[in-house]
């Protein structure tokens, strides 16, 4: 930890810092504040007494901490690739957007949608060893039908064992087509709000 | 709010100003550290000396980790006389390949560019 000068301003300005960066993980969020006290500590070390003016001026030189922590979550939640990106943290990460507005809201039930689905083609998967006449793909008048219990759906099962694989594989695809969505509403909302903030700036 | 502006032909401008900034920030950076380590706020004074690139200074940072996550950059933390240690950054072999191959496209971009615009900046042909 540095030894830094110990202005409320300063600390405020960390304490927000992270916790709007709480979606980055624990080792890279304390690598993140380190860095960036020290570019503070730094700046302020070539005035020989800083007072609160100065603080001010070094802190407003270095961006807002939601800026900065947009700036990290762009940069480097987004061109993680999607393999790397757990669902539970995409959720995560959208639940904060949640608080932020509406269309947060809307996407992360969509996500929790997607994600959802995905999971129950796994549960499916894991359940047809189990129930081989209750999970499947049965296909009768009434339509698709994938599991039922206690009784088995209508008609006739087309798959067999094969569903397994079948449904793992469809529940990846879902898993992945949510997630690459989210990255790309994410990145097109982080566009707009970009766009938003210039604007404000500009006006 | 946009009523409040002077002129607001300038907005437009200052749009794809900011864009091309943003744009150019990744090569300067890559270029700062061609020859030397650096810490943040070494490359943040190289970045202002040789151009007007940052309009925040932590979001360099950001953009830093970045490049390291892709392979680009190295960092290590070192022990300096300051009292408090600085996270230097320097080229990885990859990192060297790609700053030499963007530069070598913006050389060429630049000149193409510059062609095309000497026309506009000479004042000639159409009045």
């Amino acid at each position: 930890m540095i030894a830094m000068t110990s202005n409320p301003m300063i600390e405020s300005y960390f304490a927000a810092l992270v916790t709007q960066l709480s979606d980055l993980p624990q080792t890279k969020r304390d690598d993140v504040v380190r860095e960036l006290r020290a570019h503070v500590f730094d700046r302020l070390e070539q005035v020989t007494v800083p007072t609160d003016d100065d603080c001010r001026t070094v802190l407003k030189a270095m961006g807002t901490p939601e800026e900065i922590a947009r700036q990290y979550r762009l940069e480097l939640l987004l061109n993680r690739s999607a393999w790397r990106i757990s669902p539970w943290r995409m959720l995560r990460t959208l639940f904060r957007w949640t608080l932020t507005g509406i269309q947060g809201y809307i996407v992360f039930v969509l996500a929790l949608m997607g994600y959802t689905l995905g999971a129950s083609f796994y549960i499916t998967a894991l359940l047809k060893p189990f129930f081989p006449h209750n999970v499947g793909v049965f296909i009768s008048e009434q339509g698709l039908n994938i599991a039922r219990f206690p009784d088995p759906p209508p008609g006739a099962e087309l798959l067999g064992i094969y569903y397994v694989p079948v449904a793992v594989f469809v529940g990846f695809l879902f898993t992945l087509g949510t997630t690459l969505a989210i990255r790309f509403v994410v990145r097109h909302f982080g566009k707009l709000k970009q766009k938003v903030g210039g604007m404000a700036a500009a006006a | 709010m946009a009523l409040l502006r002077k002129d607001p032909k300038s907005e437009p401008t200052e749009k794809w100003e900011a864009q091309l900034r943003k744009g150019c920030l990744e090569l300067a950076i890559l270029a700062c550290l061609w020859d030397q380590r650096l810490y943040g706020l070494e490359i943040l004074r190289g970045l202002e000396q040789n151009s007007n690139l940052v309009l925040a200074e932590g979001t360099v940072y950001p953009i830093l980790a970045r490049l390291k996550e892709d392979g680009l950059l190295q960092s290590e933390w070192v022990e300096a006389d300051a009292g408090h240690p600085r996270k230097y950054y320097w080229l990885t072999a990859p990192g060297r390949q790609k700053v030499v191959s963007m530069a070598q496209f913006w050389n060429s971009f630049a000149a193409n560019l510059n062609s095309l615009l000497k026309p506009v900046l000479n004042g000639k042909g159409r009045s």
